[in-house]
């Protein structure tokens, strides 16, 4: 369902934009954020980017076994932390979602600690990067066979709903997951349930290599959202504002029960799928140049600077602060105690049963 | 237990009997699932919970296991107590995904972060003619995943008392209810209290051989030890109850008592669930053993349709019988 009240109408044939690509506010109705928060949502993707950066290097200096770069992403991966509300909401990103959950306000020692297997690591040493998880942030931890996350986020969703707590749900994927039976299936059960939660797909036209035209015979991820009974918008993905006005009118209307949205952000992935694979197999050199020309930072930071809210100074005074930060986290890091090899046997259940105390002691020796 | 008042009651009674009861305990339990509103469910176990408890509590959901399974792991971490009804375990299969690398794992991947309390109740075996695809024993193959707790309650008095334990463990448990089972009956006590889900039991004592089964093999096991009794075998009956974890030292207990076992399992015969526990066996009481232990498992083919191969195809009371000869040297 969609309110009177909205700025936006389903179903729209062109991606929704505010912003042009020289950065001007294109949108027919008015600004509504403030300056402060103009500024965070830029060094939130900026600071994204910035540690994109950092987990290539570590990565291929050995430091950590993988990673799934979302430069080019960042755009509704930070206008989703800015939709919904932090730590009452739920999220359940994939893979790619560094910036969302970034944005979301987990720290930048708490993610990169989950590639250090250390005692810093909330994920006690068991979670391969890439897949956050925070329980006080409502961050559903990372799920690796693709689109499984969503079917528990429907769930957490629908509870929701009967429990009347006027909370909603995000869960967001890429394109390639919505091939899978779980896509399908969970969000056919929301539009059934009428489920306060938000589908956003991060669509970027490949998984791994696999060209969106070889993955569906639809037009749009979109258009989908009409088989499910629910409204479908088609967004610039690369439009960080844009982003966040779809967005939060989705989460405000399913706190409003009105439903569930599918938002389709149309991104472009600037790396390789992960450290796994070489995307020049696959893509030529000239069509990421081309991209990049509409990397969602810049066209942010156009805006601000007309506004008179950023400058070169500034840029190079947050740069110099973040990765300082990063590199101050590297360093806690490098001193932390590794995680011990008996905690492997904790958190199976939720008490050490028997035959695995049998076990730990034997392993001790 | 309060065996003032005995009422007779059937296995599905008695799990419906556990639902109502566990629905009005704690308002957060819920049942969801394919056809348990309106229809009461494919094995008639939810009959009249609808109109008792309402749609919201009793909820059919869309004919889609991975949705259902996974949107109960979703409840549960959005602080509900579901009770997922998949229909048996051959369509389990189409949500093993979400039981294994979800429910299963996500404590442990979280860093402790995550429980899932969720308990995933399904029919299962062979007996009723209809061929391969209904009618799976994989109990034991679920009981091989860590981070899970399988039951399989092999009485009535189980399949009333284990539901409300189960729901109150924080980890995720499933239930198997073998479909044979839901016809028998017997004499229950209205009320149950501090109902203990992780020890075997002992089901009929005896001091030549242990047999040791679960489930819907129970009963068979149990008249097996009838007719050996008749010339002269004194066997005892150890009911699993708990696949996993499994109580290994009241099976030691058993098995040092009477130095001989067979274990009596539905499932296929290679990397079966008896296989585990011979093994166990072997590890702890290796030097207890008057013979190698023994087995009745399924033959390793698809159940076949036709009644009389269906049968002949899992565990049957002559087979039982000739195992526990076999061990005791006794057959002629």
């Amino acid at each position: 369902m969609i309110a009177d009240t909205q700025n936006f109408k389903p179903f729209n044939p062109d991606p929704i934009a505010v912003l042009s690509q020289s950065g001007d506010w294109i949108a027919p109705f008015a600004l509504t954020l403030d300056d402060e928060t103009l500024k965070t949502i830029y060094k939130h993707m900026l600071a994204a980017r910035l540690l994109d950066e950092r987990f290539i290097k570590l990565q291929r200096s050995g430091k950590m076994s993988f990673v799934a770069p979302h430069s080019g992403h960042e755009a509704p991966q930070v206008a989703a932390a800015h939709a919904i509300s932090k730590g009452t909401d739920w999220l359940f990103p994939y893979y790619r979602d560094y910036a969302m959950t970034l944005a979301l306000g987990q720290s930048v020692l708490e993610i990169l600690a989950q590639t250090t297997g250390s005692r810093l690591d909330t994920a006690k040493a068991r979670q391969m990067p890439m897949h956050p998880g925070s329980k006080t942030l409502n961050i559903f931890t990372g799920a690796s066979a693709i689109a499984s996350h969503i079917p528990p986020a429907v769930g957490t969703a629908i509870s929701m709903k009967i429990r009347e707590t006027g909370q909603a749900v995000l869960t967001s994927f890429g394109d390639g997951a919505t091939s899978e039976g779980d896509f399908h299936a969970a969000i056919n059960y929301a539009g059934a349930k009428g489920a306060p939660i938000v589908f956003l797909c991060e669509n970027n036209r490949l998984a791994i290599s696999v060209d969106f035209n070889k993955q569906t015979g639809s037009e749009t991820i979109a258009i989908k959202a009409k088989a499910y009974g629910m409204p479908g918008y088609l967004v610039d993905g690369m439009d960080v504002l844009a982003c966040y006005y779809v967005l939060k009118e989705c989460v405000e209307n399913a706190r409003a029960g009105l439903g569930p949205s599918l938002v389709e952000a149309q991104v472009m992935r600037f790396g390789a799928h992960s450290s796994a694979d070489d995307d020049t197999v696959y893509r030529s050199k000239e069509e990421l140049e081309l991209m990049r020309q509409r990397d969602p930072i810049l066209r942010m930071r156009r805006f601000l600077e007309k506004q008179g809210l950023w400058s070169d100074k500034a840029e190079e005074k947050f740069i110099k602060e973040t990765q300082l930060a990063f590199q101050t986290a590297l360093d806690t890091l490098a001193e932390a105690e590794k995680v011990p090899l008996e905690w492997m046997f904790d958190d199976v259940y939720a008490e050490l049963l028997p035959h695995l105390a049998q076990q730990k002691k034997e392993f001790l020796g | 237990m309060s065996t003032a008042t005995l009422v007779k009651t059937s296995y599905r009674e008695a799990v419906r009997a556990a639902i109502r009861e566990a629905m009005k305990r704690d308002n957060r339990v819920f049942l969801m699932g394919e056809d348990v509103g309106e229809y009461g469910g494919c094995y008639a176990v939810s009959m009249g919970l609808l109109e008792e408890f309402g749609p919201e509590r009793i909820r059919d959901t869309p004919l889609s296991e991975s949705a259902f399974v996974g949107a109960g792991i979703g409840a549960a971490l959005g602080g509900m107590r579901p009770i997922v009804e998949v229909m048996t375990v051959n369509f389990s299969l189409l949500a093993l995904d979400q039981i294994l690398n979800t429910a299963a794992t996500l404590l442990h991947m979280s860093g402790g972060q995550f429980n899932v309390p969720i308990v995933i109740r399904m029919a299962t075996g062979a007996g009723r003619q209809l061929a391969a695809q209904h009618s799976h024993s994989l109990e034991g193959w679920y009981a091989h995943i860590p981070g899970i707790k399988v039951l399989a309650p092999g009485t009535v008095e189980d399949a009333r008392g284990m539901l409300w334990p189960a729901l109150q463990d924080p980890d995720p448990v499933l239930i198997f209810e073998n479909a044979a089972l839901y016809n028998m009956e017997a004499e229950m006590p209205g009320e149950f209290k501090d109902f203990d889900i992780s020890k075997a039991k002992i089901r009929r004592a005896g001091s030549d051989l242990s047999l040791i089964s679960y489930g819907g093999s129970l009963g068979k096991t149990l008249a097996a030890a009838e007719e050996l009794a008749k010339v002269g075998i004194s066997a005892e009956v150890l009911d699993l109850r708990s696949l996993r974890p499994l109580d290994t030292e009241t099976i030691m207990d058993s098995v040092r008592r009477t130095n001989r076992a067979v274990i009596v399992d539905e499932g296929w015969r290679t990397g079966s669930l008896a296989a585990e526990v011979m093994a166990s066996i072997m590890e702890q009481a290796f030097y207890d053993l008057d013979a190698p232990v023994g087995r009745v498992c399924s033959e390793e083919v698809p159940i076949p349709y036709a009644k009389h191969m269906e049968e002949a195809a899992i565990p049957q009371i002559p087979k039982i019988v000739a195992a526990a000869k076999e061990v005791l040297n006794a057959h002629v």
